[in-house]
C-alpha cells in the first residue's frame, strides 16, 4: 500500500511538473505560448470593455446628480449632535486639573476647532438679523457671523485654557448640518446632569439657544464659509474639595418640533451623552 | 483463445451434424443434446468451480456419505446428534448483510464531498468569531449566524435526503424471505416436519414440486424431480436431478440440489450436505457483501467540484490576506477577512440544490417505474458506457414460449410477445389441424382452476415448462383446451420419462362418426422420426423419403441452432378393425403400434426475449453504449437471444460464423473481421487481464456465457478498467456480487431476487429493460442541468465576494453583508436554480456517447471561468452601480467613499461629512449601508434573472430552445422578484436582517447589465455554434 502511494505520489509530482511546463507540446500551465497570448488578449479585451462600460454607467449616473444638492435627503432628516473637543475612546473626558499635560489635547483640539470662528476670519461674514431663518436665493449665498463672544466663558478669549485649569471644562456641543434643515421654533440646546448635584452646567449663549438665523444650510458648495452655530457647555463641580469629580452629562435639542431628540437606535439624534471626569 | 473457441465450436458443429448421436442419454430433447456435446469441455471448469466451491460430496457413494455426516438415509440423524450439530454450526440461515445503523446511513448524508465543504466553512466562521471576540467583546454575530445557518442547510439537508432514500430502501425487502419456512426432515426414524434454520449436515430431507429446497443437498432418490436453477444458474430451463453422480462439477451435477433452487416438480429425498453462510447460494451472498460499493460518478464529479472551489477560495483568500497585510490592516484582521474570503465562495444553496434536483428526478424515474435506492446513482446512468445484462429474466421473460413451428417443409414463426396474441403463421393447412390436435392432447398440463378472467400468458399451470408453453400456445390459438380434451376423450396414456423420450396418449376422437382411435405422439424429434413411415404434407400423409428426412434434419439443426428446444410430433389413427371401440389399453405390455406413425410437424420452444428489449438495446446502441451479455447459460442459446435483441447485431460476426461461412479453420479467420465475440466461463477463465482488455476493446459486441458470479465480477472489473461506468442488470443471486461491483446495479423489481436487489442502487419495478432507457435520458439530462444548476450559482459568487475584496482594498462602506448574501443564497436563487433541473434536453442526448469519466467533467476550467470571470465579473460592475448610485444619490459620492471604511464604521464618529458637506451620524451611516446592501442585492438578484433566463441552454440560442417551454423557470423568476419584494419592503423595517426599502427605480438600475449579459451569452454560443472546434469554442463552452 505504501509503495503505491509512494509511486502515486511521484507520478502526481511527474504530473505536475509537466503541466507546470510540458518540453513537448510547449504548454506552461496547460497552455502554449500562443493559447496565453490569446486567453490574456481575449481577458484584456473583455475586461477593457467591462471597464469602459462600468466607467460610462457611472459617469452617466454622476450626470443626474446636482453638484450642490444631494438628490435624496431622506436619510438625514434631523441632525444628530456631536461634543467638541473630540474625545478618543467613548465619550469621556478625563483629565487632572493639577497636571496642564492632561488636558492639553482638549484645549488644543477645541483651539483649532474655533479657528474659523476668529473675529478676522468672520470679518467677511454676514451679520443676520436674530431669531428668523435666513433664507437665499443665491446664486451667492451668505453665511451669518457667529460671535465667538457669544460662548462667554468658554469663547476661549479670556480664559485660553476653556476652564480646564480651574476645574470648569468646557464642552462645545454643535449640531449636525443638514442641507435645507429649517428648525421650527426655538431650538436650543438642553443640558442635564444625570448624576445628582454633583455639578453646576453652565450652557453658553445663555439657554444654549440657537439662533434660527444659521439655517438653512445650502451645501459645502454654495455656502462657503458657513458656521455652524455653537453651544458650549461649562461644568462646574459642587464639591470642589474631593479628589475626583465626576458628571455624566445629557444634552438634547429641545424647543424645536421639527428635530428629534429621542430615537431608540440612534443615541447621537438630537441628544449626546458624556461623562467628565476631574482630579484635583 | 482463437485455438480454443476453434475447438469447443468444431465440437458444436459437429454435434449439429451428427444430430442422431448426440443423444446420449441425460438430455430430454434435442436442445439437451446439443448441450451434452459441451460436457466434455466443460471439465475444464472443473478446477475453477472446485477452487470457487470445495465441495465433492456429489462424487461420494451413499455409504461414503453416511459415514462422512454420520447419519442414516433410512433413520436419519438423532434428535441429540441434530441439537449438537445446531449448536455447532449454527442455524441453516444466511448471515444477512451488515445493516448500516440507520444513525450512520443519517451521518454519512452529512459529510459527503458537498457537506464537507459547509462544515468546513461553518467551523471557520465560527474561529473568525472566536478570533473577533477575543479582539472586541462587542463584535458583530454575524459570523456566529452564518456558521449556524451552514450547519442548518447540511443538516436539513441530510435529513432530506435520509428520508427520500430511506422511502426507497423501505419498498425493498430483505433476505429473509428467500429462507424456505418448513423442512420434511427424517429424524429418529421419524418424518417431522420443522422449520427449515434448524436442518443440520446429515439430515434426510424429503422434497416435493413446489418447495423450495431448504439446504444444499445431495440428492440420494429421485421421482422426475426438475429444480429451477435460473436464479443461481441463469440457466432458464428446468434442470433435471437424479441420484447419480453425472458431472465432476458440483453446479453440473445432477444429484445436487442448491438452498433456495425450487423444485418444479416431482419428488425427491436427499442428504443435507451444507446449511446457512456455507452453501452455494450463501458463498455467493457473501461474496456481494465482500465487494466494495463504487463511488458514483457523481460523488466524484461533486468532489472535483469541491475542489475547484475549495482551490479557487483559498488562493484568492490567501492573495487578499498578503494584499491585506501590506495594506497594514492587522495580521488578526487579515486572518477575519481570509476567512471570510474562503466562507464567501462556499455555495450555501448548492447542496441543497443539488439534493433536491436529484431527488425530483428519481421520483420522475420512479414514476417510469426505476426505482433509485441511492440518490447519486439517478446520474450514473446517464454516463454509463457499458451495460453488463444478463440474460434469463432481464432481456428474457424467463419462460418458456413456443417460438417456432415447422411443418409442411417449412417454418413458421410463432408470436413470442409478452401476450402471445398475435399468431399470424398460416391455420389454414390441414397439417396444422391435425398438428394442432396433437398438441391439445398429448399434454399433461392444466390451468389451475378459477383463473376464466386472467389472461392466458399470465395463468398459473401444473405441469412442466414446455407443457405450460404448448397448452398457453393452443389455449390462444384454439379456445378452450380443456374443452376439447373433453370431446377428445382420453383411453390410455404413457407419460414422458427419460429412457423413452416421448409421451403418448390414446383418444376417442371427437368426430362422431368416426370410431378410430387417435394415438398422438411427442417427444425428442429423432426419437419421434424413427418411429414414422410418413410424414404429412398439406393434410396428406406422404411416405418419408429421403428428401423429407433431409428437410427434417435442415429444419432441426436450424431450430436447434437457434437455442431453442426442439420437440417433434406424430400420431396415428389406429384401424377401428383391429382396435374396436372397447379394446382395453395396457400401457404396461404395450399392446398397441408404437411405430409406423405419421410424422406431423416441430414446435420448437424458447424462453423468448421481452418485446421491449430489441428496441431498447438499439437505442442504447444510438446512446454510445456497449451492450454486453454476461449469463450463466449455454453460449448456443445466449448467442440466440443476443441475436434477437440485437447485443449481437444482425449483420456481424463471430469468428466462428465467418469460419462455416467461408469453410475454413477458425484460425485462419482474420480476427478483425468479426464484430461479435462468443466467449464462454471457461475461456474467460484462461484469459490474461490483459487479453480480456483487449477482447472488450476489440469486440463491440460480446456475449459472455457460462459464467459464474465470480466470472460476472471479473467481467465488470474488465471494464471498469476500461475508464468505463458500468450498468450490470441482473435478477439473479448470482448476479449479485456483480451487481455490487458495478457503477450501477439494477436489478428487476419482479422477478428479481432479494439478494439481488439488496446488492443494487436501481430497481426496475416493472422489469421492463426498456426502462433503462428512460434512465439513461434521465441521467444525462440530469448531468447537464446540474452542469447548468452550478454554473448559475457559482455566478454570483463572484458578484458576492468582490465586494468584500473591495472593502478590503478600497476602503468602501462594505456593500453588501453576509446576511444579505444568504439571502440570495439560500432564498432568491434557490427555486430559480431548482428550476432548471426541469429543463429539456438542448439536442437529443440519446444520439451522443456517453460522457468520458476523466474529461468530460460536471465542472470543467471553461465552466468555472465563465462564470467567476465573465459572467460573475458583469453581475459585480452591475450591482456596484446600483450601489455607488444609491450612495452617490444620498450624499456620498463614488470618490468620497474611497478609504472612508475606519471612519465610517467607527461608532464614535457621529459628524461624518457626505460630499455635500451634510454630516452623519453613526446610525444614520449604517442604515444608509444596509439600504447599500439592499440595493446590492437587487442588482445581483436583477441580473441572476437573466442568468437564469442564459443558463436554459449551453449551445443553443435561447430562442430555439424556447423561452416559454420550461414553465418552471418562470416560477423561478417570479420568486426571485417576490421574495426580494418581500425583503426590501416588508421586513425592511426588521434590523436584524438588514434590509431596508428601496426606491423603486433603483431596482431597474442594473436591468441594462441583465440584457448585456444575456447579449454576451448569446453571441458566446452564436460563435461556438458557427465555429465549432475553434478557439471560441474550446475556450467558451462548458
Amino acid at each position: 500500500m505504501t509503495k503505491k502511494e509512494k509511486k502515486s505520489f511521484n507520478q502526481s509530482l511527474a504530473e505536475w511538473k509537466l503541466f507546470i511546463y510540458n518540453p513537448t507540446t510547449g504548454e506552461f500551465l496547460g497552455r502554449t505560448a500562443k493559447s496565453w497570448g490569446l486567453i490574456l488578449l481575449f481577458y484584456l479585451v473583455f475586461y477593457g470593455f467591462l471597464a469602459a462600460l462600468f466607467s460610462f454607467t457611472m459617469w452617466a449616473m454622476l450626470q443626474t446628480l446636482n453638484d450642490e444638492v444631494p438628490k435624496y435627503r431622506d436619510q438625514i432628516p434631523s441632525p444628530g449632535l456631536t461634543v467638541f473637543p473630540k474625545p478618543l475612546t467613548a465619550l469621556e473626558y478625563s483629565f487632572t486639573v493639577s497636571d496642564p499635560e492632561s488636558y492639553q489635547g482638549y484645549i488644543e483640539d477645541l483651539k483649532k476647532f474655533l479657528k474659523p470662528y476668529n473675529l478676522e476670519e468672520q470679518k467677511n461674514l454676514t451679520a443676520c438679523p436674530d431669531g428668523a431663518l435666513f433664507e437665499q436665493k443665491g446664486p451667492v449665498y451668505g453665511a451669518c457671523q457667529f460671535p465667538l463672544a457669544l460662548l462667554q466663558a468658554c469663547s476661549g478669549v479670556d480664559d485660553p485654557e476653556f476652564g480646564y485649569s480651574r476645574g470648569h471644562p468646557c464642552v462645545l456641543v454643535k449640531m449636525n448640518r443638514i442641507i435645507g434643515l429649517k428648525p421650527q421654533g426655538e431650538p436650543r440646546i438642553e443640558c442635564t446632569s444625570k448624576t445628582e448635584n454633583t455639578a453646576a452646567l453652565l450652557t453658553y449663549p445663555p439657554n444654549g439657544l440657537i439662533d434660527l438665523k444659521y439655517f438653512p444650510y445650502y451645501g459645502k458648495k454654495l455656502h462657503v464659509s458657513y458656521l455652524q452655530p455653537l453651544v458650549a457647555v461649562q461644568v462646574s463641580f459642587n464639591a470642589t474639595s474631593s479628589t475626583v469629580n465626576e458628571v455624566t452629562v445629557e444634552c438634547k435639542i429641545d424647543g424645536s418640533p421639527n428635530l428629534k431628540n429621542e430615537d431608540d437606535r440612534d443615541k447621537f439624534l438630537g441628544r449626546v451623552v458624556f461623562k467628565v471626569t476631574a482630579r484635583a | 483463445m482463437a485455438k480454443k473457441t476453434l475447438e469447443i465450436y468444431s465440437v458444436e458443429l459437429s454435434g449439429m451434424k451428427d444430430i442422431e448421436q448426440t443423444d446420449k442419454g441425460n438430455g430430454k430433447e434435442k436442445y439437451r443434446g446439443l448441450k451434452n456435446c459441451f460436457e466434455p469441455k466443460k471439465n475444464h471448469r472443473k478446477e475453477e468451480l472446485t477452487k470457487e466451491l470445495d465441495l465433492d460430496d456429489h462424487k461420494l457413494s451413499i455409504k461414503e456419505l453416511e459415514k462422512k455426516y454420520g447419519t442414516n438415509i433410512i433413520t436419519g440423524l438423532s434428535s441429540a446428534q441434530a441439537a449438537e450439530l445446531l449448536a455447532r454450526n449454527g442455524p441453516n440461515a444466511l448471515t444477512p448483510p451488515k445493516e448500516t445503523p440507520e444513525i450512520i446511513k443519517f451521518f454519512k448524508q452529512m459529510v459527503g464531498g458537498f457537506s464537507i465543504l459547509l462544515w468546513i466553512g461553518a467551523i471557520l466562521c465560527w474561529i473568525a468569531y472566536g478570533i473577533q471576540y477575543s479582539m472586541n467583546t462587542s463584535s458583530s454575530l454575524d459570523n456566529v449566524y452564518l456558521g449556524c445557518v451552514l450547519a442548518l442547510v447540511i443538516i436539513l439537508t441530510g435529513i432530506f435526503a435520509y428520508y427520500q432514500e430511506a422511502k426507497s430502501t423501505n419498498i425493498m425487502a430483505t433476505f429473509n424471505k428467500m429462507i424456505p419456512q418448513q423442512a420434511l426432515v427424517i429424524r429418529d426414524s421419524e418424518k417431522k416436519t420443522i422449520p427449515a434454520e434448524q436442518l443440520v449436515v446429515g439430515d434426510i430431507v424429503e422434497i416435493r414440486g413446489g418447495d423450495q429446497i431448504p439446504a444444499d443437498i445431495r440428492l440420494l432418490s429421485v421421482q422426475g424431480c426438475k429444480v429451477d436453477n435460473s436464479s443461481l444458474t441463469g440457466e432458464s430451463e428446468p434442470q433435471p436431478r437424479s441420484s447419480e453422480f453425472t458431472h465432476d462439477s458440483p453446479l453440473e451435477t445432477k444429484n445436487i440440489g442448491f438452498y433456495s433452487t425450487t423444485c418444479l416438480e416431482g419428488t425427491a429425498t436427499g442428504m443435507v450436505i451444507n446449511t446457512g453462510d456455507r452453501t452455494i447460494i450463501g458463498q455467493i451472498a457473501s461474496l456481494a457483501s465482500g465487494v466494495g460499493n463504487e463511488k458514483t460518478p457523481i460523488a466524484i464529479e461533486i468532489q472535483h467540484f469541491v475542489h475547484i472551489v475549495a482551490g479557487v477560495a483559498v488562493s484568492i483568500g490567501i492573495l487578499f490576506f498578503i494584499t491585506a497585510v501590506s495594506l497594514k490592516y492587522q495580521v488578526l484582521d487579515s486572518i477575519i477577512f481570509l476567512i471570510g474570503i474562503i466562507v464567501a465562495n462556499v455555495p450555501e444553496g448548492l447542496l441543497a440544490t443539488v439534493t433536491v434536483t436529484l431527488s425530483l428526478t428519481a421520483k420522475r424515474m420512479a414514476k417510469k417505474n426505476c426505482l433509485v435506492k441511492n440518490l447519486e446513482a439517478v446520474e450514473t446512468l446517464g454516463s454509463t458506457s457499458i451495460i453488463c445484462s444478463d440474460k434469463t429474466g432481464t432481456l428474457t421473460q424467463n419462460r418458456m414460449t413456443v417460438a417456432h413451428l415447422w411443418f409442411d417443409n417449412q417454418i413458421f414463426i410463432a408470436d413470442t410477445s409478452e401476450d402471445n396474441s398475435n399468431q399470424v403463421f398460416d391455420q389454414s393447412s390441414g397439417t396444422w389441424a391435425s398438428l394442432s390436435k396433437i398438441i391439445t392432447l398429448c399434454n399433461r398440463a392444466e390451468f389451475r382452476p378459477g383463473q376464466e378472467n386472467v389472461p392466458i400468458m399470465k395463468r398459473v399451470v401444473a405441469g412442466d415448462a414446455s407443457e405450460t408453453a404448448l397448452l398457453k400456445f393452443s389455449e390462444v390459438i384454439l379456445g378452450d383446451v380443456m374443452e376439447i380434451r373433453k370431446r377428445n376423450h382420453k383411453v390410455a396414456e404413457i407419460p414422458f420419462n427419460s429412457t423413452n423420450k416421448f409421451q403418448l396418449s390414446i383418444h376417442k376422437t371427437d368426430d362422431p362418426n368416426d370410431k378410430r382411435f387417435l394415438m398422438v405422439m411427442k417427444g425428442a424429434p429423432e426419437r419421434i422420426l424413427e418411429k414414422c413411415s410418413t410424414i404429412m404434407v398439406n393434410g396428406q400423409e406422404q411416405p418419408l423419403d429421403k428428401n423429407t428426412a433431409e428437410a427434417f434434419h435442415t429444419a432441426y439443426m436450424e431450430l436447434g441452432g437457434q437455442g431453442e428446444r426442439v420437440l417433434g410430433f406424430c400420431h396415428l389413427y389406429l384401424p377401428a378393425d383391429e382396435f374396436p371401440e372397447t379394446y382395453t389399453f395396457d400401457v404396461d405390455t404395450m399392446n398397441f403400434p408404437t411405430s409406423n406413425f405419421c410424422f406431423v410437424g416441430l414446435l420448437s420452444m424458447i424462453d423468448p426475449p421481452r418485446s421491449t428489449v430489441p428496441d431498447a438495446v438499439t437505442k442504447c446502441r444510438s446512446a454510445g453504449i456497449k451492450v454486453i451479455m454476461v449469463t450463466g447459460d449455454h453460449p448456443i442459446t445466449a448467442k440466440a437471444i443476443a441475436k434477437s435483441v440485437g447485443i449481437i447485431s444482425a449483420n456481424s460476426e463471430t469468428v466462428e460464423d465467418i469460419a462455416k461461412r467461408l469453410h475454413i479453420a477458425v484460425e485462419q479467420v482474420n480476427k478483425r473481421d468479426a464484430k461479435a465475440a462468443v466467449v464462454t466461463g471457461m475461456e474467460l477463465k484462461d484469459m490474461s487481464p490483459e487479453q480480456l482488455d483487449e477482447l472488450l476493446t476489440n469486440y463491440p459486441e460480446i456475449v459472455f456465457a457460462r459464467t459464474s458470479p465470480q466470472q460476472k465480477l471479473i467481467i465488470v472489473e474488465g471494464c471498469q478498467m476500461q475508464n468505463a461506468v458500468v450498468a450490470v442488470t441482473g435478477d439473479g443471486v448470482n448476479d449479485s456480487p456483480a451487481l455490487k461491483k458495478a457503477d450501477i446495479g439494477i436489478a428487476m423489481g419482479i422477478t428479481g431476487s432479494d439478494a439481488a436487489k439488496n446488492a443494487a442502487d436501481m430497481i426496475l419495478l416493472d422489469d421492463n429493460f426498456a426502462s433503462i432507457v428512460t434512465g439513461v435520458e434521465e441521467g444525462r439530462l440530469i448531468f447537464d442541468n446540474l452542469k447548468k444548476t452550478i454554473a448559475y450559482t457559482l455566478t454570483k459568487n463572484i458578484a458576492e465576494l468582490c465586494p468584500f475584496l473591495i472593502y478590503i482594498t478600497v476602503g468602501l462602506p462594505l456593500p453588501i453583508g453576509t446576511i444579505t448574501i444568504l439571502f440570495i443564497d439560500l432564498g432568491t436563487d434557490i427555486i430559480p436554480s431548482i428550476a432548471l433541473a426541469y429543463e429539456k434536453a438542448e439536442s437529443d442526448i440519446m444520439n451522443r456517447k456517453p460522457r468520458h469519466k476523466k474529461k468530460d467533467r460536471l465542472v470543467n476550467e471553461q465552466l468555472a471561468m465563465y462564470s467567476y470571470l465573465h459572467i460573475g465579473l458583469m453581475q459585480a460592475v452591475g450591482a456596484f452601480v446600483v450601489y455607488f448610485t444609491v450612495y452617490a444619490q444620498e450624499g456620498f459620492k463614488p470618490s468620497a467613499l474611497i478609504n472612508i471604511r475606519v471612519e465610517w464604521e467607527n461608532s464614535n464618529v457621529n459628524d461624518l461629512e457626505d460630499s455635500y458637506g451634510q454630516q452623519w451620524t453613526w446610525y444614520q451611516r449604517k442604515y444608509l449601508e444596509w439600504m447599500g446592501y439592499t440595493a446590492f442585492f437587487v442588482g445581483i438578484m436583477v441580473q441572476q434573472i437573466a442568468d437564469l433566463i442564459i443558463r436554459k441552454t449551453r449551445r443553443n440560442s435561447i430562442f430555439q430552445q424556447g423561452l416559454f417551454r420550461n414553465k418552471v423557470i418562470w416560477v423561478g423568476i417570479a420568486s426571485q422578484i417576490i421574495i426580494a419584494l418581500i425583503l426590501s419592503y416588508g421586513l425592511g423595517s426588521v434590523t436584524a436582517l438588514s434590509f431596508t426599502m428601496l426606491r423603486p427605480q433603483y431596482w431597474f438600475v442594473a436591468v441594462p447589465f441583465a440584457i448585456l449579459i444575456w447579449v454576451y451569452d448569446e453571441v458566446r454560443k452564436l460563435f461556438i455554434r458557427l465555429y465549432p472546434g475553434s478557439w471560441w469554442d474550446k475556450n467558451m463552452y462548458y
